[in-house]
């Protein structure tokens, strides 16, 4: 492995804190959650969308700002649809986590999401794509991903869904350089 | 050596001796009324015979099966689910999962870790619960078919190569040499596994062992599901590292003082290897055939 393609799990760390920094600064609702025993930890965000026929709509936190990954896109519309709330019978709230955890056996940070109503009863990875919109699926099944799978949460030990890179590293260079830049 | 070898066959051969058990709510209990009140003598009937498996069913709705340490349940429970899903309604049956004493046990985890992790204190047969309605979505993975076993079981080698050998070896071997290591695995071929199992316990002749070792540690006590962190077989001064060494650097609650009293086990495999035993020895003779440790501490039993 060489040094300048993977991280080491401090440099993880640091560069999750600046990422954090610069959420806060956007206005975007991204947190660090440190493990029970503090030794290590991830990055998490939840989103609430209330989902109502094909019309998606945000609640809570802005989410405006760009973040570095784009599967976080996919559960956003573009600025202009998100004002919209419409009212109407059988909507329904959906809870998005999102968690960016570090893998030390390949050296790379691991997202892993899942997505569930509000009274604990998860979605299917069906349901889940069923509510990308149509113009972000095109994108996500070009994109530099292998697939999803279901797996066990290492800190949680509940079932998330895992994003799997196989080109990890062409990916996260930008981001990081970006992250540098900006916070000089 | 001789004896390493027969190490190697120990822990691909060790069984535990399991009871399954249907799970009875309200309506199926009205049903079985007959079957019920029966004495402890048991009439043994058996079902079906793989080459080291022999079924046998104790009444309508249990069965007792000796389970490979090394496979996953979902794997080797094939006749179970059949046998009972022919005393069940059709609308009933959604899919199979398996609890003990109320946990439900993770499909994705090699039973002898379940067994070891939460079973080992108690006395045989292990007794486990069948159940077909209420999956719990929140605590267990989907098994939705044999290729999502021997996916998790492909990425579980994948990663412990990552830590041995940067996965250099095994991406290179071919397509064919990971199904040999999955059918190795699926048809108890201890052979047929090893063949091409030998390949990922080998390192450079200049380095003294792996490069990481693949281990997870195991506690009941904790939320977290288990410990992993990088850690060398061999330190700075090239000396081994041992399973003490280990412990005391990742899990140090599991080590006792060495003036008190034995308050824990760490367990592989069912025995307790002495906290001296190089780790680079365990990582190739006493994994699970993903090539992990997977190391349970338990509460020294009290009896």
């Amino acid at each position: 492995m060489e040094e300048d393609e993977f991280i080491g799990e401090k440099t993880f760390q640091r560069y999750c804190a600046e990422f954090i920094k610069h959420s806060q600064q956007i206005g975007d609702s991204w947190e660090w959650r440190p493990s029970k025993d503090c030794s290590d930890g991830y990055m998490c965000k939840i989103h609430f969308q209330i989902k109502n026929g094909s019309v998606m709509s945000h609640l809570g936190a802005s989410t405006h700002g760009q973040t570095c990954l784009p599967m976080e896109e996919a559960f956003e519309l573009p600025l202009d649809d998100c004002e919209v709330i419409e009212t109407a019978a059988a909507s329904e709230v959906i809870k998005y986590e999102y968690h960016v955890l570090y893998s030390c056996s390949y050296q790379v940070p691991v997202l892993y999401f899942r997505a569930s109503f509000l009274d604990g009863r998860p979605l299917t990875l069906k349901d889940i794509w069923e509510g990308v919109h149509e113009c972000y699926k095109m994108r996500l099944l070009q994109g530099p991903w292998d697939t999803i799978t279901q797996q066990e949460h290492p800190i949680l030990g509940q079932p998330f869904f895992v994003l799997h890179p196989c080109k990890t590293n062409e990916f996260m260079t930008p981001v990081l350089k970006n992250s540098q830049k900006i916070n000089k | 050596m001789t004896d390493d070898k027969d190490v190697l066959r120990d822990v691909w051969f060790g069984r535990i001796p399991t009871c399954f058990t249907l799970y009875q709510d309200e309506i199926t209990e009205r049903e079985a009324e007959p079957y019920y009140g029966k004495d402890s003598s048991v009439s043994f009937n058996v079902v079906s015979s793989l080459p080291s498996m022999m079924l046998y069913t104790l009444e309508w709705n249990r069965i007792l099966l000796l389970l490979p340490r090394v496979s996953y349940l979902t794997l080797v429970t094939d006749k179970v689910k059949k046998h009972f899903q022919k005393v069940m309604r059709q609308e009933d049956i959604s899919e199979i999962w398996f609890e003990y004493e109320g946990t439900p046990l993770k499909w994705h985890y090699p039973i002898g870790l379940l067994f070891d992790l939460l079973a080992s204190s108690s006395a045989l047969p292990w007794n486990i619960t069948v159940h077909f309605k209420s999956f719990p979505e929140k605590d267990l993975l989907h098994c939705p078919s044999k290729d999502a076993i021997e996916a998790h079981f492909m990425s579980c080698m994948k990663e412990a190569d990552a830590l041995k050998h940067k996965s250099q070896v095994i991406n290179e071997m071919q397509k064919k040499d990971h199904k040999q290591l999955w059918m190795g695995l699926q048809n108890d071929r201890f052979d047929q596994f090893w063949a091409i199992n030998r390949k990922l316990m080998e390192y450079p002749a200049e380095e003294n062992g792996f490069r990481y070792i693949p281990f997870r540690i195991y506690q009941t006590t904790t939320e977290r599901p288990f410990i992993q962190k990088l850690f060398r077989p061999v330190a700075a001064d090239g000396q081994l590292h041992t399973l003490g060494d280990l412990l005391k650097e990742v899990c140090p609650s599991a080590i006792d003082p060495e003036d008190g009293e034995k308050k824990n086990q760490v367990m592989i495999h069912g025995i307790e290897p002495m906290l001296e035993t190089p780790l680079q020895w365990l990582s190739e003779h006493l994994s699970y055939p993903d090539n992990f440790l997977h190391i349970s501490i338990i509460p020294q039993p009290t009896d």
